[in-house]
């Protein structure tokens, strides 16, 4: 019944849907669903229901990292799927 | 009547970008390597920016000269007018006098193609032939395309597939400026391929596109990455717009109160606001505000800490605004501040309290922003609007202390490709879900049982 509903993502600046929100992270929502969410409905116990605590954890309980941080940790990404396609 | 534009000749724009990292009150802690936790080096980024621009990154000088190659392309719409809102002050009624910086005049209409345009000749100088970068719904690829165009470098943009396909205006601006605008994830590079492998529909998100930009960087030595926001060297670049408004207030004799901009990444309120923290930390009786969405309060809600970023600590970070690793969410919290978008510069200086951090649910933004629309005629970026919705509270705080303010504000750009998002405010679609109890607690109950993802 949410999955229509429509936001103006601060992340990608534009408008997106909850449906879109509750995949961004692949198997996860995006971290921030419950910030951007809880004001138009009550999210948190709706995704409580659904994801088990594994995954609740995953999601919202992992600290984030800075920029510079996350791109030496994609650098070093790229680099280890390079050689191994070498 | 008084003038509505103050311009500067264009023999007059500035010369030089100011980097607040030399006025720092108290110095910042480097950004440490996540393998060795050691502070981070330039030969670590090296693979993926030039080492010109590194210099910048890590650079203490206060003023850093703009070369003449970057100035010849500012002027195309540098400098940019400075104007006085007579109409919205009007409708507000305040004893209040709002300037703005008109940054939507540049060609992809926004501030980003400050540094857009600086990070092009740097990699062009240092000999690269192609930038590769990521967008969201395309204002920093769209900048970027320009930029590339300008030098001649090949410009290849990674677009979150979900904008890609909602959002083909600034995509059409980007091929028009001869990038190449592929959607993420792609077939470009192992990362993207491996999504698409697991599901061919994925929409992507920001970190597939980052992780696809990066990939298409390393495995390209002709190649570098380029990021709008969030990096020392590009609010450096934006500067120039604070340093501009400087020189045009000189011209008629006024000094704001309060300087205003919104934030996400950093690099539009620091192109204006920076020049007037350094007056701050200088001695001036001066309010600086950020305004930042509610749906992302990574500057209002956090606590400032130096934290590892997992309970194995193999993730250290930059001292920032974070939960610490222990922290289990509060509901309304927790996804914002999970947020670490804000660049570490405004992070400190928040933590000084030379800025201060405000929250701004988005319909107060859309109404402010039409607001402004209906006095002042230009439809304004949902960005800005942040900044609009900071200006009528101050506005409104003037009037109820009875005290005259002058206003300082970024209009960092124009919403023309934006109106979905204004049809959307206007259609009554950007509203609160004010829905019964019961009717959620049926919903719940139909997805019980279900298999969890």
């Amino acid at each position: 019944m949410y999955d229509h509903l429509d936001i103006r993502c601060p992340r990608l600046g534009g408008e997106v849907t909850f449906a879109y929100c509750q995949r961004e992270g692949g198997d996860l929502p995006c971290p921030r669903i419950l910030a951007c969410w809880q004001p138009y409905f009550p999210v948190e116990t709706y995704l409580r229901k659904k994801l088990t605590q594994t995954e609740w954890d995953r999601c919202f309980n992992r600290q984030p990292k800075d920029k510079v941080t996350t791109l030496i940790e994609l650098i070093e990404a790229a680099k280890k799927r390079k050689s191994l396609q070498d | 009547m008084d003038p509505v534009k103050v311009f500067l000749d264009e023999s007059e724009i500035p010369r030089q970008w100011y980097n607040i990292l030399a006025d720092m009150p108290t110095p910042m802690s480097p950004p440490l390597h996540p393998g060795t936790g050691q502070p981070i080096g330039p030969d670590d980024l090296a693979p993926v920016f030039p080492m010109n621009l590194i210099e910048q990154e890590v650079s203490s000088e206060r003023w850093i000269d703009i070369p003449e190659e970057v100035l010849e392309k500012y002027l195309i719409w540098r400098p940019t007018p400075l104007c006085r809102a007579v109409n919205f002050e009007r409708f507000l009624d305040a004893p209040v006098q709002i300037y703005y910086k008109n940054e939507g005049v540049s060609p992809p209409g926004s501030h980003k193609p400050n540094t857009a345009i600086a990070q092009a000749y740097y990699n062009k100088a240092f000999g690269i032939k192609r930038l590769s970068t990521e967008t969201g719904a395309g204002q920093w690829g769209s900048a970027l395309s320009m930029a590339c165009q300008m030098f001649g470098l090949e410009c290849r943009v990674f677009m979150v597939k979900v904008s890609y396909e909602q959002k083909p205006y600034r995509r059409i601006m980007m091929m028009t400026w001869g990038a190449n605008c592929i959607p993420s994830p792609s077939d470009k590079t192992e990362a993207g391929r491996k999504i698409l492998a697991e599901d061919p529909e994925c929409p992507g998100s920001l970190g597939i596109a980052i992780s696809e930009a990066i990939e298409d960087t390393v495995t390209d030595e002709n190649a570098r990455y380029s990021l709008g926001s969030v990096l020392n060297h590009v609010l450096l670049h934006q500067t120039i717009n604070g340093l501009e408004a400087q020189k045009q207030l000189e011209k008629i004799g006024v000094y704001p109160d309060i300087v205003v901009g919104c934030t996400g990444g950093g690099s539009n309120f620091a192109g204006l606001c920076l020049p007037f923290v350094r007056d701050k930390i200088n001695g001036k009786d001066i309010s600086i505000v950020a305004a930042e969405p509610t749906s992302c309060p990574s500057l209002t809600r956090g606590s400032f800490a130096y934290d590892f970023g997992d309970t194995i600590m193999t993730t250290p970070l930059l001292p920032m605004y974070t939960l610490g690793h222990e922290f289990v969410p509060a509901p309304i919290h927790a996804g914002g501040l999970r947020y670490h978008g804000m660049a570490p510069i405004m992070s400190h200086l928040v933590k000084e309290d030379i800025i201060e951090a405000r929250a701004y649910d988005q319909i107060e933004t859309f109404d402010a922003g039409v607001r402004w629309a209906r006095t002042e005629g230009f439809i304004s970026a949902p960005e800005t609007n942040h900044a609009i919705a900071a200006v009528v509270q101050e506005a409104n705080r003037a009037k109820e202390e009875g005290k005259e303010k002058v206003i300082l504000f970024n209009w960092s750009g124009h919403g023309l490709v934006d109106l979905a998002a204004y049809d959307a405010f206007l259609s009554g679609k950007l509203t609160k879900y004010d829905l019964p109890d019961d009717e959620i607690q049926k919903s719940l109950k139909s997805i019980e049982g279900l298999p969890k993802p």
